[in-house]
């Protein structure tokens, strides 16, 4: 696009900087692996009773039981794995400057927001992981609903502490930004 | 002379014709089915049509003169509100406080133009609708309303919150002028790829009417064979009337869209005014801006124009629909992308380090715009045989589909420096993405299991004005730009916005 006039090829001296991808990760509440066990036999459950009914009331599934069965079964098993492989996979820090959280079974995503850029934190706790005491951190940002963070299967009080972490940067944070305005205002 | 707003006033007397065209835009649109079903049945008598039609029109200019008695707005120096009433029976009274007013557009429609009157909205914080609109005043009661309105806002403010525009110190001259010409070309050489779907689902249902035609009347094969020539000469015709259609169509669009573009700057902001039928205008702060983009596709570049797309930061609230919308400026010229680049990103953007992509990129996009196809069609064909009928189509899909993969493959290109991050993409229209590293808030990093051992990845960033994605790529070396970019991000002293 541009002419080669534009071009220049300044070096970046990056071997100095910190880096994310030797950050030792805190995996899960080991309490989450039964919350995804008891969310798969929720789902599983009901499409087997649906399923099962069909076949004791319908009786043009007579000839398709094998082929429902093995499907169930095949689903259930993928399901399965990806569900563990993604558990193990799953870790969260937080540094100085930012959080990072690492998800995925297939494709392993390493997401980071730095904490100047979070706009607020909320904590979520569901039905089931309340019975193991367990909460999810949700935290925002202005960059839209994809680049939110979800981390789930955080210890409660574990959770409020990194909440209140968080909120307490995000005021350092706005703290320092209304110093700064004032200071150009003189 | 000075208008003074401190008392309650009416519109421009000539608001009765925008507000009574208004009205009989309104009814026509609610009685027209009913009107149109008269007339087919032809059992009410034309006269008595006629009357009716008279007596909307009737009504409607004295719904618009009503309209017009109890339309009045006013600033209220003692509460510091805009005030505005308006209402026949139903009266509404808007007080808008003045640190509310984020911004005030003067405005013009077609209508407006010709009775030589303008319409004022004022844009408050806390709704995405604009709510006070006045539909007829003059220009220069235009002028000093907006003036007074943004001055009590910037006051009650204080004087140095910046999200207050600064009132029209006097009309400057425009920066930029996009004339007619550039327009024109922009207009014949621009949206190919888009109208060509149109094209190709257009060309699919016409060969599948052809097919039925045949197949349901009786010819036998000799006449078929005729037929099927004359189809042929039929089809190509069509083929080149469309394409002559597209442009044609865009270069309409644009025209209209983008007449008499011009670009101002005013108090370190550029203002935007364009439109034949409706003037629109925008205004654009650089520390709102998020992402730039600039393309242009081979006739472009050799006609020297660039088409530029500029995304805002928008409120949290407001909707997805309205964050992906993009602010355009079309036509600009080489010198002129400099210009509005070196003022929108605030320095002059130059390519840095180069990032190619990997060649699984190439393998993956031919996988999924190539081998997934065309297998599926395969498939087709095994199951139903009369799917072989459209494997020109199919040889056709290939080679362009082809072409478009090698050529985005080619162009594909990230470049880092240490202020910006430009990504190049795009096989016709060749498409280049702006980014300054203080506007990211999200960085993804993303490895599917078997890119492992290649030392491959994809990296995506998220600003508040849409996202950038870039992959498969070196892995190590994107590990090091996201970690140079969160230093960056971390240590940055501009605010994103």
């Amino acid at each position: 696009m541009n002419n080669m006039q534009d071009f220049t090829n300044n070096t970046i001296d990056t071997t100095q900087l910190p880096r994310f991808e030797e950050v030792e990760l805190s995996p899960l509440h080991q309490s989450y692996i039964k919350i995804i066990w008891i969310n798969i036999a929720i789902v599983f459950g009901v499409v087997a009773i649906l399923a099962g009914l069909a076949m004791y009331f319908v009786e043009e599934t007579v000839n398709y039981k094998g082929y429902i069965t093995i499907g169930y079964i095949l689903i259930l098993l993928l399901t399965i794995t990806i569900q563990v492989v993604s558990y193990r996979n799953r870790g969260f820090a937080f540094r100085t400057h930012d959080v990072i959280y690492r998800s995925g079974a297939i494709a392993i995503t390493t997401t980071i927001i730095p904490y100047n850029r979070v706009q607020h934190v909320e904590l979520h706790e569901g039905w089931v992981s309340r019975i193991f005491g367990l909460a999810t951190i949700n935290i925002f940002t202005a960059g839209g609903v994809s680049s939110d963070l979800k981390i789930p299967g955080v210890e409660k009080e574990h959770a409020e502490a990194i909440k209140q972490l968080l909120v307490g940067k995000i005021t350092d944070q706005e703290q320092k930004q209304e110093e700064k305005e004032q200071l150009n205002e003189e | 002379m000075k208008n003074d707003f401190s008392s309650p006033q009416r519109q421009s007397l000539l608001g009765i014709v925008v507000m009574g065209t208004d009205a009989l835009q309104t009814s026509i649109r609610a009685w027209l089915p009913l009107f149109l079903l008269w007339i087919v049945q032809g059992r009410i008598p034309k006269l008595y049509l006629a009357l009716a039609f008279v007596a909307i029109l009737i009504i409607s200019l004295i719904v618009g003169y009503l309209q017009y008695r109890n339309f009045t707005f006013y600033f209220d120096t003692d509460n510091d509100e805009f005030i505005l009433r308006k209402g026949i029976i139903n009266k509404t009274r808007i007080a808008i406080p003045a640190d509310k007013i984020q911004n005030v557009n003067i405005t013009q429609s077609l209508l407006q133009k010709i009775i030589k009157v303008h319409g004022l909205e004022v844009d408050t914080a806390g709704s995405n609708k604009t709510e006070v609109k006045i539909k007829a005043i003059s220009h220069r009661q235009a002028l000093s309303l907006k003036e007074l309105l943004l001055e009590e806002a910037r006051a009650s403010v204080g004087e140095n919150e910046e999200n207050v525009e600064r009132p029209l110190e006097q009309p400057q001259h425009p920066f930029i002028e996009i004339s007619l010409m550039s327009l024109f070309k922009t207009g014949i050489t621009s949206n190919y790829i888009r109208s060509f779907g149109v094209l190709l689902a257009f060309f699919i249902s016409m060969l599948q009417y052809v097919d039925d035609y045949f197949r349901y009347t009786d010819y036998d094969g000799d006449v078929y064979n005729d037929f099927e020539e004359i189809v042929v000469k039929f089809m190509a015709f069509v083929l080149l009337f469309i394409m002559f259609l597209v442009v044609v169509i865009n270069l309409f669009r644009t025209i209209i869209r983008y007449f008499n573009f011009r670009i101002t700057k005013q108090n370190n902001s550029l203002l935007l005014s364009y439109g034949l039928i409706n003037t629109r205008n925008t205004i654009i702060k650089p520390q709102k801006v998020q992402m730039v983009s600039v393309s242009r596709n081979y006739f472009q570049k050799k006609m020297d124009i660039n088409d530029l797309k500029i995304r805002q930061a928008t409120d949290i609230e407001v909707s997805a629909e309205k964050k992906k919308h993009a602010l355009e400026i079309p036509g600009v010229d080489e010198q002129e992308k400099q210009q509005l680049l070196q003022f929108l990103l605030e320095k002059n953007p130059e390519r840095g380090e180069e990032l190619k992509p990997n060649f699984r990129k190439l393998v993956l996009n031919c996988f999924k715009a190539l081998v997934i196809p065309l297998g599926i069609y395969f498939t087709v064909c095994a199951l139903w045989a009369e799917a072989y009928d459209y494997i020109y189509f199919a040889v056709f899909y290939a080679v362009i589909v082809s072409l478009l993969v090698f050529f985005g493959y080619r162009n594909y290109r990230l470049y880092v420096n240490n202020d910006f991050i430009i990504k190049q993409s795009g096989a016709w229209d060749i498409q280049n993405e702006f980014v300054a590293p203080h506007k990211i808030h999200t960085v993804k990093v993303t490895q599917y299991f078997w890119q492992k051992g290649a030392d491959v990845a994809a990296v995506k960033i998220y600003t508040a004005g849409g996202e950038m994605a870039y992959g498969v790529a070196n892995y190590t070396r994107l590990k090091k730009y996201v970690n140079y970019w969160l230093y960056q991000v971390e240590t940055a002293k501009q605010h994103w916005m």
